[in-house]
């Protein structure tokens, strides 16, 4: 029983079925460890009890696995009455799960912005908020395109963990087609090529967007 | 155009703007300012000079908060600069920083520089925040470059543009910490012209700077510091007609032999 090309590509239509659910956790988780992550790193600079809190939290989120985070969201959380959705559950521990790696890309980010650009914004009276959205975090985002946009590549390639939830992304369908007709070297395949491909669209989006930072900090 | 009009801002020159009371400040176990007194009067042109380490910068960045310090106060017309950040931020909106690292916003142009402030700290539309800046920008003489981003500019250029940028809120202070010791040599001179228009127009200036030249042509008050500690203070004709302290003349001896 070797690999067979027509049931190979037979299988694209329904595999592809489930690219929007991939791009939707992938974006969507995205979106929401970014906002996480810078959130969390403005917390973490601020200092005091807070800052201290969230350290923690930024190391723990670290040093457990994405899994755990999955699993415990979905099966733990309902027995204290907090019941959501599968792809809500998934969506929530990649941003969680990713925040606290990003929080340190932003952290790196921060932290090469040199220190006289806060004290210009601090003689120009600007408040802590307009320093960040206007001084900062646009600084910040030249210096961490690179780094972020690796991140970004690998919570595309997290999304098949949503499986276990029976989230119908790309990697479950593939497997669904390989339980119901016990052939899994086609379906297999194929899904591993088409995030292949997809990892290569993101990672050529995020170098032109680097070039282009890079380029308007030349000007 | 500098030169035409008195400065809005030099009104009335015999109220003191700044008092400096007692002021002391360490950096962790070394005592950086020692029991500075200083006066700054409305109009006044004050140059702060001194060997390196001996506080004039930390003094100026006490100056408008950059720096807190531990004992002694710094009063304003009608509020003083403390603990209290809100009153620290009321006294810093009357005074405008220069640096010597200029520290524009990289990644916003030059107009882009002069306005933020202007319309995220004082709330002017677009429209008016761009016409003042322009205003300040033809006053440093580089209003061409409105549309530049920083990394096109030399560093004269970028200089003035930080000079345009901090007269933009419209200070009753100047401070400059040393705004021409990162520029080389044949840029020093017109970042200084436009700082000798500036102070022809009457705007009150603190200026940290080894430039004897500038402080001979500008200033009326010399203090001189060593070691956290105002050493001399002096008219301009009295600091470099020789009466100056030992530690003073010594110092302005190596600085003119340059």
């Amino acid at each position: 029983m070797g690999f067979n090309l027509d049931f190979a590509l037979s299988t694209i239509p329904t595999i592809m079925e489930a690219l929007g659910t991939t791009l939707l956790a992938t974006v969507l988780s995205c979106l929401g460890a970014s906002a996480l992550g810078f959130t969390l790193e403005m917390i973490r600079r601020g200092g005091g009890a807070p800052g201290l809190a969230v350290r923690f939290l930024i190391d723990f989120i670290r040093s457990t696995p994405v899994l755990a985070w999955l699993y415990f969201l979905y099966f733990v959380m309902p027995f204290y009455g907090i019941r959501l959705g599968a792809m809500t559950v998934g969506i929530l521990g990649l941003s969680l799960y990713y925040s606290g790696y990003l929080a340190e890309v932003f952290k790196a980010g921060i932290d090469a912005i040199p220190k006289g650009q806060q004290e210009a914004a601090r003689a120009l009276s600007l408040n802590r908020r307009d320093t960040v959205v206007f001084v900062i975090a646009p600084q910040m985002l030249r210096n961490v395109a690179a780094p972020l946009g690796n991140y970004l590549v690998s919570i595309l390639k997290a999304t098949p963990y949503l499986a276990i939830l029976a989230v119908p992304e790309m990697l479950g369908r593939a497997f669904d087609i390989a339980s119901e007709t016990y052939r899994y070297a086609e379906p297999l395949t194929v899904a591993g090529i088409l995030f292949l491909g997809l990892a290569l669209i993101v990672a050529y989006g995020v170098k032109r967007v680097e070039q282009r930072l890079l380029a308007a900090g030349r000007r | 155009m500098l030169a035409q009009a008195p400065h809005p801002l030099s009104a009335d020159q015999s109220m003191p703007h700044v008092r400096i009371h007692g002021l002391n400040k360490w950096f962790g176990a070394v005592h950086v300012l020692k029991d500075i007194d200083l006066t700054i009067r409305a109009g006044a042109r004050i140059v702060v000079c001194g060997p390196s380490g001996s506080g004039k910068s930390t003094l100026i960045r006490c100056i408008n908060g950059l720096e807190a310090f531990q004992k002694g106060k710094i009063e304003y017309e009608a509020t003083s600069l403390g603990k209290n950040t809100r009153e620290t931020a009321k006294a810093r909106r009357q005074t405008g920083m220069v640096f010597q690292g200029f520290n524009l916003f990289p990644h916003l142009t030059v107009l882009a520089n002069c306005t933020l402030a202007l319309r995220r700290v004082l709330l002017k539309p677009a429209r008016e925040a761009e016409e003042i800046a322009m205003r300040h920008l033809t006053a440093v003489r580089i209003p061409e470059k409105a549309k530049a981003y920083p990394a096109q500019l030399s560093g004269g250029q970028q200089q003035r543009v930080a000079i345009a940028r901090a007269l933009c809120l419209n200070p009753r202070v100047m401070l400059f910490d040393e705004p021409t010791s990162a520029l080389d040599p044949e840029m020093i001179k017109e970042v200084l012209d436009v700082m000798i228009a500036l102070a022809r127009t009457g705007v009150t200036m603190v200026c940290v700077t080894h430039e004897m030249g500038f402080a001979r042509e500008v200033a009326d008050e010399i203090v001189f510091m060593d070691e956290g500690r105002i050493v001399e203070q002096a008219s301009s004709k009295g600091f470099f007609s020789g009466t100056a302290h030992p530690r003073a003349r010594l110092f302005l001896d190596t600085v003119l032999r340059h």
